[in-house]
Parts: structure tokens; sequence; C-alpha cells
């Protein structure tokens, strides 16, 4: 089963004191009603716990808070605590509040409790999320209007990935649509969510360890595998999820390794730790 | 107001023989003809060949064209070249099945080419079709290797009330998604001004291009070889031709400023 690559990643599992797991495609597929868990991912996820190695959950999903986003994957299988769970809104939220930004709210009206207790009126930015049906021309005029009044135009993106993958197919995520604003307004966006480095910053210190000692497991290359190890993390692509055949030869990314599901990465992971 | 007199070096050795004309805040505004441009168009004609051009993603040719009429203008609707013209011929070129993202004025301009099984996305300035599901669609479609084509790519557009968006941050959005790059046809591409004077078998360097558009018009018809006039109407502001490098062959107050200056100039 271990392939040459996978073989590369397992000498520095012993050095790995903590694990950063993304959920949407590595967890679970999500889609209609709560989505699909991904064959094996409720067992290793169970596993690593009982291992006692530390894991936490890093998501640019902010199609919903944090409470309800735990909610549901614990309906499906998982057993996660809210506190384990880091998605970008509650970061945002607390950005907003330390500058004293009133945001334009352009995100998921389930998302909007996680934004809640900050003033709106008279945005000084604009705070832009994965709103999928939420996105459409008059909601984009109404982002772009707002930050074409503003005196210094700011732009807050809740991560910036490309697409990725629900039950029935791809579905474009909140970055094109950033770039869309940026490109209308000549702007470029602050980025809060993977694969902003302060972002995973965040989920070190609540683990309390070192970049090196860290693995990051996700299934976007760029955003998970890319941002992780920009911040000197090692970092695993899965084959599940919004995965594609060309991101194992992406130009500028290169995986630490490849494996072909969680459940796979876990069970070397652990075997490796258990020599 | 002056025209701004152009250097020496920038006057042609060959004589122009064909001009092209931007139509919106160039020869009229809204439903206002610019004063005097009937008549200077009139003038113009008796010297050279001449042919309208412009950037539109939501009007007809006819639609275009029975505006210009009752404003007076003398034009066949052969004469006028959109963006959308430019997207047609390219579909036609290409063989390409387009999914069509334009609103319905614009479809006109579309008829007889076939839709089904679709190979490319061709974005105008469709709000209709600006909304997750058709932007889904149409990024599949982009994954499984069909063409992307902007028939331009316009940041914003003004209305009376304030800004809109144009079609370019769509194109831009489902760019960045595929990580690929579309086919733009409108002005400023070079093509496009290429295309609008192959009729006339004019090279660019005797075709001149009046606009009010410093960028879209002038620096693009300038960046393949023509010489381009900035007219002070439109979206004219002021010291808009410091915006380009290099700067106007012209600027002068409005369109029948600049006829004058061809025909005394230039023939």
């Amino acid at each position: 089963m271990a392939t040459p690559m996978v073989a590369g990643w397992l000498k520095f599992a012993k050095e790995i004191e903590g694990i950063v797991l993304d959920i949407a495609g590595v967890l679970y597929d999500s889609g209609d009603g709560d989505g699909v868990p991904i064959p094996g991912s409720i067992e290793a996820v169970n596993r690593l716990k009982a291992s006692g190695v530390p894991v936490r959950f890093c998501t640019n999903a902010t199609e919903t808070t944090r409470v309800n986003l735990v909610a549901k994957l614990n309906r499906i299988g998982f057993s996660l605590e809210p506190n384990e769970v880091f998605p970008p809104a509650p970061a945002v939220c607390q950005i907003l509040k330390e500058r004293g930004l009133r945001p334009h709210l352009l995100v998921a009206d389930d998302c909007k409790p996680d934004l809640a207790g900050v003033e709106q009126h008279d945005p000084t930015c604009v705070v832009i999320g994965d709103a999928a049906h939420g996105f459409t021309y008059d909601s984009m005029n109404k982002a772009f209007q707002a930050l074409m009044q503003m005196e210094k135009p700011l732009l807050i993106s809740m991560g910036q990935g490309k697409y990725y993958l629900e039950t029935d197919g791809l579905k474009l995520d909140c970055g094109p649509f950033m770039k869309a604003l940026e490109y209308a307004c000549s702007l470029e966006a602050e980025i809060v969510g993977k694969p902003s480095k302060t972002f995973f910053d965040a989920v070190l210190k609540d683990i309390g360890i070192s970049s090196d000692k860290a693995l990051m497991i996700g299934d976007d290359v760029v955003s998970d595998v890319g941002g992780a190890q920009a911040c000197g993390m090692r970092a695993l692509l899965v084959r599940t999820g919004k995965y594609r055949p060309t991101d194992e030869k992406h130009p500028t990314v290169t995986p630490d390794g490849v494996v072909d599901n969680l459940q796979q990465a876990v069970e070397l992971f652990l075997s490796c730790r258990d020599k | 107001m002056q025209c701004s007199a152009p250097s020496l070096r920038m006057f042609k050795s060959s004589k122009v023989c064909t001009v092209l004309i931007d139509l919106s805040g160039t020869l009229h505004i809204e439903d206002y003809a610019i004063p005097g441009a009937v008549n200077a168009l009139n003038r113009l004609r008796r010297k050279v060949n001449v042919k309208f051009v412009t950037n539109t993603t939501k009007e007809s040719r006819r639609v275009l064209h029975e505006r210009l009429h009752s404003l007076g203008f003398d034009i066949e609707k052969s004469e006028i070249f959109t963006s959308l013209s430019a997207a047609r011929s390219y579909v036609d070129t290409h063989k390409i099945r387009p999914l069509l993202m334009l609103e319905k004025e614009a479809m006109e301009d579309f008829e007889g080419v076939g839709t089904s099984d679709p190979n490319a996305v061709v974005i105008g300035l469709a709000p209709s079709c600006f909304n997750y599901s058709k932007m889904n669609e149409a990024f599949r479609m982009l994954l499984d290797g069909s063409t992307l084509i902007g028939i331009h790519k316009a940041r914003y557009l003004k209305k009376k009330d304030g800004l809109y968006l144009g079609p370019g941050p769509f194109v831009h959005a489902l760019e960045y998604a595929t990580g690929t790059q579309a086919v733009v046809l409108g002005k400023p591409e070079k093509a496009f001004f290429l295309e609008a004077l192959q009729e006339f078998s004019c090279p660019p360097d005797q075709a001149v291009m009046i606009g009010d558009d410093v960028i879209d018009d002038v620096g693009g018809a300038q960046k393949c070889g023509m010489l381009g006039i900035l007219v002070q109407t439109g979206k004219y502001r002021s010291k808009d031709e410091s915006k380009i490098q290099p700067a106007p062959h012209l600027t002068c107050p409005d369109f029948p400023a600049s006829v004058d200056y061809i025909i005394d100039n230039l023939l």
C-alpha cells in the first residue's frame, strides 16, 4: 500500500505533536442536508483523538456558524467540540471589534450570528464569505457600491478558495467573487482564514506547539497544503473532496505526502509512531 | 476651447483612408446628438471610409442603428461594428457552440448560432445570469475544457443613479476559479480594431479612431498603430489625456472639431 510518496512523509511522523485537519473534503462532503462522511474519516478522527495527539479542525467554512457546523458534523457521526474548530467568522468578528470597523456583509445568512454584535451602519469595510446562492448581481453590486463609497476601500475575505466539492458537483467558493470585487475596485483583499499565516498561527497557539511540530491534512493543494507549508508546517494532500489528479503536479506547491484519504493518513501515521 | 497641437513627429506620411468612430459619448449622449455631429459626419463621409465601433454587451446592432437614425445620423446598420459583432464573428470563425451569458436584447446578434452541447462560455453584461447557479454551470464547463470568451472586460459603468459592475469582474472571477485566461473581444483589444478595418483593407497606420474613452478608444487604437483622437465629451474627465503614453495624437473639444482637424491635416 505504501507508495514512495507515502513513505517519504513517514520519516517525520515521530516529530509531529499536533494535527490540523481541514473539514470539507477531508471529514465529509457537504451537500444538501448535512452532507456525507467520507468513508473511514469518522473512525480516523476517533483513533487520532484516542491516541492522545492533539487535533484541531481548521476550516474556511462560512456557510454557517461554528456551533451549527459542529452540530451538523456530529449529526452525521463525528464527535467534535466547538472549541476544537477554527472557522474564519469568529476571527473576523474579533478583528472588526479590535479595529473598530463597521462591515457591509456579503455572507450566508446562516453565518451572520458569528458576526453579530458589530455595528453595521455606515460601513467602513466589506466582509465577504461563501454566500453561495446569496451571490447575485444585485448583492455583488451593493458590495461594490459600498466599497466605492468608502474613503479607503477595505475588503476582508473569509478565505480565498476557488471551489469546493459538494455531493452534486464542484461549486464556486468565495475566492472568485472576492477576485471580482478586487478587479472592479482595483484593490487587494485582506484574507482571514486559510492560507493566511495569522489564521494557522492562532490554531498552533491553541495547541501550544511550534509550526515544525504540526501536520496539516487537507484537500486543497494551495490553501491547505501550500498555506500550511508557508507557515513552516508539514502538510499532506488527500485524494478526496475537491482533489484533482493535476493537484499532484501543481507548479508551486509540492505536498510532503499524498494519501488516498484521511483513514490512510491516520493508519500510517499511528503505525509509524507505535514502532 | 482650442485643440491641443499634436507634435509634428506624429504626423503621418501616408494619408488617412478610414476613420473609426465611437458612438455613446462621441456622437451622442443618451438621447441627444452632440451639436454639429450630424453635419460633421456627412462632411467626413465624403472623404474617407467610416465605421462605428462600440463596446456593448446588451444592445444589438439593430437597436443601436435605430437610436442613431432617430437622432438624425445617416448610418447603415452594416457600418456598426460592436463587441457583440466581434463575438459573433469569433464564434462563427472558430465554429464554437456557446453558452450565452447575455441579456435578451443582445441575443439577436447571435441568431442562428448553435448552442446545444456547448463548448464555450460567452459573457456579456448579463445581470440575470450573474447568479450562483449560472456561474457554477459556466465554471464546470470551463473546468471541462470550454473556452471563456469575454465580450469586453469593463470593470464598471456609470448610470444616472450611480456606478454598476460591468462584465469584467465576472469574467475575472471565472478566470481565477479555473486558472485560465479569457479571450477578450471588444475595445481596447488589438484584434477588435483590426477586424473593424478589415473590410476596407486599410492598414492601421492609415486609420484614425475618434472616441471619448482615453484607454479603450484612444490607447487601444494607438497600440495597434492607428492615430487616436480624444474628444472632450461623454465620459471625458479633465486630464484624461495624460493617462496614456504616448499621449493621444490629438485632444479636441468634440466630434465636429475632430472632423475639421482630419479634413484639414490628415487627408
